[in-house]
């Protein structure tokens, strides 16, 4: 638990919701995150936004994403929260940091084979020689 | 009776040794072409998948809004499933349709 996790947090406010509105709620999920322990790494405000489909009888929301870093604490707080909110129709929690991690390591190994591979190395025994070490 | 299983256990054999190429070779002979090829190139995928990134996931949904499946979109199936999870995360922020009529 020592490791900080990474979270994209995102919510539809509803329509009827006034602009200063949203911006004083996203304005406390940061305090909260921040009470709690975590960290807002990132604020983006997405505006108004057509939903694919309705929710609630509403075709429209204010969108709102934030990235998070903490222990996953401030985030079970946070849900709870949405639930009670009223203003908040939809909400998801996606864990990022270990697909991200997953990401740069599969760029790292692609990137690490095309270097070999431009470094004109055709000797095949040089190759897998070179994969075994890495694996020790 | 004893002859017979003989015989039967030879066809059985004869059966396993069948060069599996001539089959092949008389299916193709027998059944007509097919006729609708809807192989496409492999989409490229990239390594992280952001499930917010509506432009993406479109290439994967038909019109119909169903996730375009692995035979058609012949990427691989671990590309496919994160994909799909994607598209999943995204229908359920209103994002993408699940449906569309």
């Amino acid at each position: 638990m020592a490791e900080k996790r990474v979270y994209e947090v995102m919510y539809i406010g509803a329509p009827e919701t006034a602009d200063e509105d949203i911006t004083k709620l996203n304005e406390a999920i940061q305090q909260q995150i921040e009470k709690d322990g975590g960290a807002v790494v990132k604020t983006e405000v997405m505006g108004r936004r057509k939903l694919a489909y309705p929710i609630q009888k509403k075709t429209e929301g204010h969108y709102t994403l934030f990235e998070i870093e903490g222990s996953g604490q401030e985030i079970a707080e946070l849900e709870r929260r949405f639930r009670v909110n009223d203003a908040v129709i939809r909400y998801i929690t996606v864990r990022v940091d270990e697909d991200r991690k997953k990401a740069a390591k599969w760029t790292a190994k692609r990137e690490n084979r095309q270097a070999r591979r431009r470094s004109g190395s055709s000797n095949f025994n040089d190759n897998q020689t070179a994969e075994v070490q890495d694996n020790q | 009776m004893a002859d017979n299983k003989e015989k039967n256990d030879d066809v059985i054999a004869d059966l396993n040794n069948i060069d599996l190429n001539v089959v092949s070779e008389l299916k193709n002979e027998r059944m007509p072409p097919r006729r609708f090829q809807r192989r496409r190139q492999s989409q490229f995928v990239p390594d992280y998948i952001d499930w917010k990134d509506v432009d993406f996931l479109k290439r994967f949904i038909p019109e119909r809004g169903k996730i375009l499946p692995r035979r058609i979109s012949q990427v691989s199936a671990k590309d496919q499933r994160r994909v799909a999870q994607a598209i999943k995360r995204a229908r359920s922020m209103a994002l993408i349709p699940f449906v569309t009529d």
